[in-house]
This record gives structure tokens, C-alpha cells and sequence, in this order.
């Protein structure tokens, strides 16, 4: 048997790592132009990669895609940005769009080619959104989504309760009733989660629907103010107190958490972002209310709810910036002429986007049909409000900052208008 | 090699304590090391410092930092001394127990952070469906409810993370105690406690003061189970320094001030080292004397 010393170990090991160099050296001289980095937080990553080999393939592409944890998503970028790597296409979310526009770290995309026919077809309320403060476009749309009132509806019937609530006393009354029958422990469930996709988007779309501002023109909060918040806060304060909410909900860290407690049956309404209702009332296999036991019904009040609009965007430094933008078209566009991303989105996760066209499509309606009233997601969609506020600077430490005030505000730790004055003094302190 | 691998890193973010840093402005001064750009970024003095100072949230995560690392310590040495103890002893199955005492230290902490949302989950927890089923409950208990209760399930949860190893040292520790000195103490009549109370312990000083500074420094250090299962909630109430520093720097996007709280942190940690230093050598240097 051959011994095997350090000096023939490190020949051997050596020559290997010199072919693998040279064979990759080689096998990159061989592909043609440079390849497309591409970015994005981790949401289904294989349907990315499926849509991302389908353009490769199909439209010469050469995207090296890479999905980074969504929690540490865009510091990972700035970090990585700092460090002098240059993703071409990045996902952005609509609070840290702003931000990486103002600083450089994506362009705007005006000026490229076919732009103004995308804005066309889009809902201007979103394109409003997809902007940055000096009115250029910072993003194509990733998706849109909203707020929506979603209800248990063997539960109701169970109660004797024949339609769904159509407001907010009615809601909390129905509530009552539920526990006082012990049918549910706790018969609401709204998304007053920690993170920053659940109290504050939730604060926002109750005010909303309350027919209240909670920012300014000028971007500065001004619930102390609006009488209606101060009824939304009430309410929260009255469904805590009388423990028709889980308090648990409370600690949850995501949305995707909350929504799934939503999957027992054990609750009869709940508020969360639209596309949740899909695993709610679509897959069978999770949730008890599939297929379609739970509905959305119109939000009550005004009917207004939050909405906001993630993106994709192109970074400023980018040496293929005909080709970056071809795959932003590809994923946020329609450069196939069938909405291909788009379309899957909907199709897959029920993630919408702000293109009213695509829902005219028969595979889509026949899509949403088993898990959503699609006239009625429409209708609220066109009671969607989107705010400006999160393009200015201090807006994510707000955003943060302000779920324990809220948290405490529910609690009873605080009266209603301390709780609004609170955040007065919050927003003015970051400014 | 080490000034460039522990060092650099030190140097450089303790400068950015005192400095305005923003990753994505990196125009201005900066130290070119052949290609490498490392920008300066704006220096404001103690500025960074003196607003934290200021700021009754990084004093209500201090007092709550002070009492996570308290408990997390106390439970730690205990119930690692305590599990020492046992696998010390002669039994069928030991080698076995051994080998599983190390899984609980071996999984990822968000792995772990998983695992007992798994368990205590209001809705889905396996514990409460345990506890239900066997009659002992009415109703699922909600273990995250209010703040002191999450805390305390956080200290719990990390415990379980970290006492084995806790276990492993002090098992190591105890296997190096000469038998003689048991023997010994036997024949002088001394009975279990008092053999673990004058020949174990003492013997054990430098291992304890090891297991003392690791979990202190482990309890201060904690970010990620706080992540998984409460990311600070509810209203801040099971918002640590560590976790305060991880939003200032990572949410925020405030790294000066994010970087001089964690900073507070290594500074704790070495004061309390000290402290222990001093607490648990004291009684074995005058001994010597």
C-alpha cells in the first residue's frame, strides 16, 4: 500500500483545485456576455428558479439567481453593496425602496425602453407607490397586496349567524355571542403580530376603514387628531378586554404565523393580507377550512384598507443594463406578452399584482374560483390605500418602534389618547 | 494573521460606535488595502453612547438583560451541575445518555427555536395537547401570553440549549478528580453531600468559573431565540440589549448607535468576568496564602 505523505497529499490536492480553477476559467470563456445576478428574499425559491430557468432557456438569458432569508434580506444587500458586489436585479420591499433609491443603490427606470406602456395598464394607486419621493420610478411591481375581513363560515352557521358581519359593531357583537355560546374561545383574530407586517399595516387599515388619515400631507402622523383612530383603538381595547382575541397573537413574529392558527377553525374572523386566504380556503391539506369553508367579505366601515406594492429593481451600478432590464420586464412586465411571473404568482400563491388586464385571463379566474370570490377581491382592491409615509427616512424605525405603544395601547396599559399621543411624539422624535 | 482576523474587525467597529455610518454612502476618507475600500464614515465623538445612555428603552433592556443572563446563568450551572452529577454515577444505559446529553447543544438555535414553537404553540404545541389530553388542563395554556411569562420561557428554552455543554465541562472536571481524594473522604466518614460539598466543588472552582463566564457571556450574547419566538414582544417586554442592538444596527439601519450598544455588552461581560474571577478564585488564593 502506497503511503501517503504531506508533501504527495498537498501535490495531489493542489493539481486538483488547479483543474477545478482552470476548468470553470475555461467553461466561463466558453458562455457568451456576462451573467445577470439577481437577488430575492426567500419565497418559494423554486418556483424562482423555475421561472428564472424558463427565461434562461427560452429567451437566451444567463440570470445566476441567489435568494437570500427574508428576515435579513436588504441588510445582507446594503452589507453586500458595501463589500462592492453588484446584484443587477434586486427585490425590493416598498419601506426600504426609498432608501436604496435615495442612496444610490438603484436607478430609476424611466428612461428605459417600453416603460410607459407597463405604466399604462398599472393601477395608478400602486404606480404612485412604485415612485420615489421626486416622482421618478423606482420599482416594477414583485406583487400588491391588501388587507382583507375574512370569516368562518360553518362557524357562523353553527351559530345561528346567517351573513357575515357588514361592521364593526356587528362584528364585535357576533364575537360576543361566539364566546358566550362556546362555540370559540377566542372569535376574532387580527393580525397584531410584532412584525413589521402585522400591528402597524393593521393600525393603519382599521383607521383606514374608520374613514381616518394617519399621516399628513407632509408625511407626519397625525392620529392624535382623527377621532376615527381613536374608535379603531377603542374597539381593539373592547375585543381584548373582553378576550374574544388570542393574546398569543401578540408574540407572534409573521403574518404567515398568525394566518395559521387561522387553519384550526377555532376562530370566525380574521384580518390579514389577501393572499393568505389561499392556503386558508384553498389547500385542504393544511387547513380545515379548505376547500373555500372560509370567505372574504368587505372590509367593514369605509371599506378602505392597506395596500402596498414590493418591486423589483435594478442596481445603479450595473454594466448590462440593457439586459438587466429585459429580465426586469420578464419579472415584473409582460416581455412575453402572457404576463408570465406575474401570472404564476397568482396562479401559485395568490399573490396579486397591480395589473387589472391580467384578471380578465380564464385561467386565472378559474384559479382564484376555488379559493376566493374574485369579483369581490376586485371590488376591495379598488378600496385599496396606499401611504407615502414610508419613503421618508425614519419611517422603518417608526414602523418598529411603535408595535410595543400599540401592543400596550390593546393592553389597556395605556388610555387611547395617551396611546395617539404616544405615537405623535414618536414620529416627531425621528424626524 | 490574528490582527487581521480579530483585530481589524475590533478596531474597525468599535470605530463605527463613534462614527455616523451609513453602508450604502461610503464617499469620503478610507483606507485603500491593495483594492479594498474601508470608508471611515463620519466620527461624532461619544454621541452614539450618550444617546443610548439617554434612552429609557436601552435601561428597561438592560434591567431585563440583567435579569435574562441572572436566571440563564443560575439555571444553567444547576441544572448542568446537577446532569454532571448523574451521568457521573454507574448505570446501565450511561455511555448512551452520554452521547444523547449532547443533541439539545449540537442544533442551530433557530433549529431549537422551531422546535418549541413546535412544543408550546397555543394552537398546534405538542405540550398542551399532552397536557389536555391527560386531563390536567381545561384549556390550552398560552406559555408567550405576557411578557414576564415569555421571558421566562426563553430562559428556559436557551437552558436546554446550553446546559449540556455545561454538563460536558463539568462531567470532564469531575473525571479528573483522583478517587483517592474520595476515599479518603469516605474513610473519614464523610457522606454524599459532604463529599460533593469538600472534595467535588472545591475541586471543580476552575471548571464552574468557565461554566460562569461562558453562559454569562452566551446569556448576554442570546439574539436568536428571541427571533424565532418573540422577536422582542409583546411591547418590548422581552426585548434584550442584544436584541435592542441587533434592531438599532439591522432594522434600523443605525449602525454607529446599533454597533456602541453592543459595544455596552462587551463591556458588561468583561467586568462580570472579572467578577467572577475575583468570587470564585478568593477563598482558593487565601487558602494558598
Amino acid at each position: 500500500m502506497q503511503r501517503i505523505t504531506r508533501r504527495s497529499f498537498l501535490r495531489t490536492t493542489g493539481l486538483v483545485g488547479t483543474s477545478a480553477v482552470l476548468a470553470d476559467g475555461l467553461l466561463g470563456a466558453a458562455r457568451a456576455g456576462k451573467p445577470i445576478n439577481f437577488a430575492g428574499w426567500v419565497f418559494k425559491p423554486d418556483t424562482v428558479q423555475d421561472y428564472v430557468n424558463f427565461y434562461n432557456q427560452k429567451l437566451s438569458g444567463q440570470v445566476k439567481y441567489e435568494a437570500i432569508p427574508w428576515a435579513q434580506y436588504h441588510p445582507t444587500m446594503e452589507t453586500r453593496a458595501f463589500g462592492g458586489e453588484i446584484f443587477d436585479v434586486m427585490y425590493c420591499a416598498h419601506n426600504f425602496r426609498q432608501r436604496w433609491y435615495e442612496n444610490g443603490l438603484v436607478r430609476p427606470l424611466d428612461d428605459l425602453p417600453g416603460i410607459d406602456e407597463l405604466k399604462k395598464k398599472m393601477n395608478p394607486q400602486n404606480l404612485e407607490s412604485l415612485k420615489a419621493k421626486d416622482g421618478k420610478l423606482a420599482g416594477v411591481p414583485y406583487f400588491t397586496s391588501l388587507f382583507i375581513l375574512i370569516y368562518n363560515e360553518p362557524m357562523l352557521q353553527q351559530a345561528g349567524i346567517k351573513a357575515p358581519a357588514k361592521s364593526w359593531d356587528e362584528l364585535v357583537e357576533h364575537s360576543l355571542k361566539l364566546k358566550k355560546d362556546k362555540v370559540s374561545d377566542y372569535p376574532f383574530l387580527p393580525n397584531w403580530n410584532v412584525s413589521p407586517s402585522g400591528t402597524m399595516p393593521q393600525f393603519m387599515t382599521d383607521s383606514f376603514s374608520e374613514g381616518a388619515n394617519v399621516f399628513d400631507a407632509k408625511n407626519r402622523v397625525i392620529v392624535d387628531q382623527e377621532p376615527g383612530v381613536a374608535r379603531a383603538m377603542e374597539r381593539w381595547q373592547k375585543v381584548w378586554k373582553a378576550e374574544l382575541v388570542n393574546p398569543e397573537v401578540l408574540t407572534k413574529t409573521s403574518s404567515t404565523d398568525t394566518h395559521r392558527l387561522f387553519w384550526t377553525g377555532r376562530y370566525a374572523y380574521h384580518t390579514n393580507h389577501s393572499y393568505y386566504l389561499k392556503t386558508i380556503a384553498g389547500e385542504p391539506e393544511n387547513s380545515k377550512l379548505a376547500p373555500k369553508k372560509a370567505k372574504m367579505t368587505m372590509y367593514p366601515g369605509t371599506g378602505q384598507t392597506y395596500m402596498w406594492t414590493d418591486s423589483y429593481t435594478i442596481n445603479a451600478k450595473t454594466k448590462i443594463l440593457d439586459d438587466a432590464w429585459k429580465l426586469v420586464r420578464f419579472l415584473g412586465g409582460n416581455l412575453t406578452g402572457d404576463w408570465y411571473v406575474q401570472r404564476q404568482w397568482c396562479l401559485i400563491s395568490g399573490l396579486d399584482n397591480p395589473y387589472p388586464e391580467m384578471y380578465e385571463h380564464p385561467e386565472i379566474i378559474a384559479s382564484y374560483d376555488r379559493w376566493v370570490d374574485l369579483k369581490l377581491l376586485r371590488k376591495q382592491y379598488e378600496k385599496g390605500r396606499v401611504i407615502a409615509a414610508y419613503k421618508e427616512p425614519w419611517y422603518s424605525e417608526y414602523d418598529v418602534k411603535a408595535v410595543p405603544i400599540v401592543h400596550n395601547l390593546i393592553r389597556g396599559g395605556m388610555t387611547v389618547p395617551q396611546g395617539l399621543k404616544e405615537l405623535v411624539k414618536l414620529q416627531k422624535s425621528l424626524e | 494573521m490574528i490582527s487581521l482576523v480579530v483585530g481589524f474587525p475590533l478596531v474597525y467597529s468599535l470605530w463605527m460606535s463613534f462614527a455616523d455610518v451609513n453602508l450604502l454612502r461610503t464617499t469620503g476618507p478610507a483606507l485603500e488595502i491593495s483594492g479594498l475600500r474601508i470608508p471611515f464614515f463620519r466620527y461624532v465623538g461619544v454621541q452614539n453612547y450618550a444617546r443610548l445612555l439617554a434612552d429609557p428603552l436601552y435601561w428597561d433592556s438592560f434591567w431585563r438583560t440583567a435579569y435574562f443572563v441572572g436566571a440563564f446563568v443560575v439555571e444553567t450551572t444547576v441544572v448542568g451541575l446537577g446532569m454532571a452529577l448523574v451521568l457521573q454515577e454507574r448505570f446501565l444505559g450511561r455511555p448512551v445518555m452520554r452521547s444523547l446529553l449532547l443533541i439539545p447543544w449540537s442544533l442551530s438555535r433557530v433549529v431549537v427555536g422551531l422546535l418549541w414553537i413546535g412544543l408550546l404553540d397555543v394552537e398546534f404545541g405538542a405540550l398542551n395537547g399532552l397536557l389536555y389530553k391527560a386531563g390536567l388542563i381545561d384549556s390550552y395554556i398560552s406559555f408567550l401570553k405576557s411578557g414576564f411569562s415569555a421571558l421566562n420561557v426563553l430562559v428556559s428554552v436557551y437552558m436546554w440549549n446550553q446546559a449540556p455543554f455545561a454538563t460536558l465541562l463539568l462531567l470532564a472536571g469531575m473525571q479528573s478528580i483522583p478517587t483517592e481524594l474520595y476515599m479518603a473522604a469516605e474513610a473519614d466518614g464523610a457522606g454524599y453531600w459532604q463529599r460533593l460539598r469538600y472534595v467535588t466543588l472545591p475541586a471543580l472552582r476552575g471548571i464552574l468559573f468557565l461554566v460562569l463566564v461562558v453562559s454569562t457571556v452566551n446569556g448576554f450574547l442570546m439574539l436568536d431565540l428571541i427571533y424565532m419566538l418573540t422577536m422582542g414582544g409583546p411591547a418590548n417586554e422581552t426585548t434584550t440589549i442584544s436584541w435592542l442592538g441587533f434592531q438599532t444596527a439591522f432594522q434600523f439601519f443605525k449602525f454607529g448607535p446599533g454597533t456602541a450598544i453592543l459595544y455596552t455588552l462587551t463591556v458588561l461581560c468583561l467586568i462580570l468576568t472579572v467578577v467572577y474571577h475575583k468570587v470564585v478564585f478568593r477563598r482558593l488564593e487565601a487558602e494558598e496564602v
